[in-house]
């Protein structure tokens, strides 16, 4: 389980965290959302022990890392950023230093080395230097990193960064696998898409404060702006346009093709079926009538807009 | 994963991390040009030193053969004590150490023989700090010239201090190379976003690394001290009484050393800064303040070159005293550093640099 509670962290003027307070509960997957500044990967950095906090507590299993980094850590496995590795060892050497100072035999060492190569797809490189590694290979291998000593919690900071597509399906695959095998897991992302894949709850922040935080599917109806397009069976003239734009709750109509509308509205999900009934009112034969964009992406926008 | 293996996967005790820590990090330094840079520095080094004094006409052995003998009338020899003899004079050989059984010793032109010692007999006489091979006249010579053949070579405590003085230099470029951006290095190549988040505390992976860096610069300086032990037994036919005390010193120096290049490289934010100000602490900055003491007279015991220079004024017998000589217009002071205050003053800088340096690598923080 991690804890934050009042973890407040200032570089001189700026507070990077503010009053944070937030509870992953054990056996959960969160993902850590907020713009550019907003927190994210400081908060993380606490968490493990990359910094110091200002005031406040990090528990991670019920120990503070602040004052207890050593135990708070012994279950735990982080990618922070995408880290660099010493280039004159291989990953097999890499693995084996950090499993030794985690604790583990070497038995144990050479066997979970071999699965967790394996499960991050680097067992052709398992003797190669990882000098020569490229971005994506150290991403990988950081994860798998991570994955050696079967940690209790996994904090990941942007995990697919710096992988290409492939590589990002693979890295979503690996966290979905761990959900099955009821890792705590807190990551921050900045893509949206992959925060509603892979996560069973998001945390929102902005300015180093919590905005809101809760699972999935509730936040996606928490959302007060959302978009929808709308299809007509042949093509909307421009009068039932204004028509629609003056529906009760509609904020902006844009015309995606002559037969296709996209009606940005503010209201509950419920709401909906009022504009479908407008619309149709008005005269237009839909046949298409779903949203645009992500619930999560719609709520980010919101909160963190009202938040500046 | 099973309760019996998560049991098993305890977080060892900070002195079983310890030896992790220094293994990897040394590995590192086997791996790396750092260390055989330093090795080809010690062989070029030594190979120049030791042939280029042959080369410029200056061996480390040879035979003189009718060499002219400057004969001074005495009735005394300083340290040595009345005998059931009368000295009349006394000749010094040139050579710091001489093969006593070819000693042949000429009077006129004619083989003037020990006799037993009742015409001469060769002792090792102490003119201040020098031991001089020194011909005791028991007859009077006065208006004869004395000539002397005999085999000489190089003693071992000249030979050595010829190569010591560069052992402090090699010593500075093992900080500088293994030390100086040892810590510095996981914050700017962001290695510390790998290591840190571990169970280990940073006072483990300092002192881990610190012991790496200081192993990689012992064998750089048992290459060193081992070579010259070899070069010495083959050229001086032997090795100074102290030298093993040297070798001390210098793996005192050595430690003295990288713990202050520690400190720099938990203060710096740039290798390359913490690098440049770590070499030019040691080559420029204190040598500096080693001159000023010595041109205005105030001898400062706490500066670690100053130290460090016991290695080399150790094979010294007996160990050389401070000396002021007044020249007139001005007066040469030439100190040397006390040889326990030396020793303990090595060992503060060790201690107090890597107390402060470990506190700083605790506090700093990867914020970049």
């Amino acid at each position: 389980m991690i804890e934050l509670q009042q973890l407040n962290k200032s570089f001189g003027p700026i507070k990077a965290v503010d009053d944070l307070t937030l509870k992953v509960e054990k056996s959960t997957t969160v993902g850590f959302l907020g713009p550019n500044g907003a927190g994210k990967t400081t908060t993380i950095k606490i968490l493990t022990n990359l910094i110091g906090a200002t005031s406040g507590r990090a528990l991670l299993n019920g120990v503070d890392v602040v004052s207890d980094p050593k135990m708070a850590l012994a279950h735990v496995g982080a990618v922070v950023e995408t880290p660099e590795f010493y280039p004159f060892l291989t990953p097999v050497e890499t693995l084996s230093y950090l499993g030794r100072i985690r604790g583990m035999s070497p038995q144990d060492i050479s066997s979970r080395t071999n699965e967790v190569l394996q499960q991050v797809k680097m067992e052709q490189w398992r003797s190669t230097r990882i000098g020569k590694f490229s971005k994506g290979m150290k991403q990988r291998l950081a994860i798998g990193q991570a994955l050696l000593h079967e940690p209790d919690i996994l904090i990941l900071d942007e995990p697919t960064s710096g992988l290409d597509p492939r590589g990002m399906v693979e890295v979503r695959g690996i966290i979905n696998d761990l959900k099955k095998e009821h890792y705590t897991i807190f990551m921050s992302s900045h893509l949206l898409g992959e925060v509603e894949e892979t996560c069973d709850k998001a945390a929102l922040i902005d300015h180093g404060k919590l905005l809101v935080y809760d699972d999935i599917d509730s936040l996606g109806k928490l959302t007060k702006v959302m978009k929808l397009e709308v299809v007509g069976s042949s093509a909307i003239n421009d009068s039932v346009v204004g028509r629609i734009s003056a529906l009760p709750s509609v904020v902006q109509v844009e015309r995606a093709s002559q037969q296709t509308l996209v009606v940005t509205y503010e209201g509950s999900v419920e709401s909906r079926g009022d504009l479908l009934k407008g619309v149709q009112a008005i005269g237009v034969n839909v046949i298409s009538f779903s949203p645009v964009g992500l619930p999560l992406e719609a709520l980010y926008m919101d909160l963190v807009k009202e938040s500046r | 994963m099973t309760e019996e293996l998560k049991a098993q996967r305890n977080v060892p005790s900070d002195i079983s991390q310890l030896p992790v820590v220094w293994r990897y990090e040394l590995l590192k330094y086997l791996r790396s040009w750092r260390l055989y840079a330093s090795v080809i520095i010690v062989i070029a080094v030594m190979a120049l030193l030791y042939l280029l004094p042959p080369l410029l006409g200056e061996s480390y052995s040879g035979t003189d053969t009718g060499t002219e003998v400057l004969v001074t009338p005495t009735t005394t020899v300083p340290g040595m004590p009345d005998g059931p003899y009368t000295v009349y004079a006394v000749g010094v050989l040139n050579r710091s150490q001489i093969d006593v059984d070819s000693l042949v010793v000429y009077r006129d032109g004619a083989m003037y023989p020990f006799a037993d010692g009742s015409n001469w007999f060769l002792s090792e006489v102490q003119y201040g700090s020098a031991s001089v091979y020194t011909i005791v006249f028991l007859q009077n010579v006065t208006g004869s010239v004395i000539t002397a053949s005999y085999e000489w070579y190089i003693s071992p405590e000249s030979f050595e201090t010829l190569f010591l003085n560069f052992a402090s230099f090699l010593i500075i470029i093992c900080a500088t190379f293994f030390g100086a951006d040892a810590i510095v290095s996981e914050f700017q190549n962001r290695t510390g976003y790998l290591v840190f988040p571990n169970p280990i505390k940073r006072s483990v992976l300092f002192l881990g690394k610190f012991s790496a860096s200081v192993t990689a610069g012992f064998m750089v300086v048992t290459i060193f001290y081992a070579v010259l032990a070899v070069l010495s037994m083959i050229s001086a036919r032997g090795i100074d009484d102290d030298f093993l005390l040297s070798f001390g010193y210098a793996v005192e120096f050595l430690i003295a050393a990288m713990a202050v290049a520690y400190l720099i490289s938990s203060v710096l934010k740039g290798s390359t800064g913490a690098t440049v100000l770590t070499f030019f602490l040691f080559v420029m900055i204190l040598p500096i303040i080693d001159s000023v003491s010595a041109f205005s007279g105030a001898k400062i015991e706490a500066s670690l070159t100053f130290s460090a220079d016991a290695m080399i004024h150790i094979l010294a017998d007996p160990y050389p005293v401070d000396q002021v000589v007044d020249f007139g217009p001005m007066i040469l002071n030439s100190y040397y550093p006390d040889q326990v205050l030396a020793a303990v003053t090595m060992a503060a800088y060790a201690l107090a640099s890597l107390v402060l340096g470990m506190y700083l690598f605790n506090r700093k923080q990867l914020a970049g």
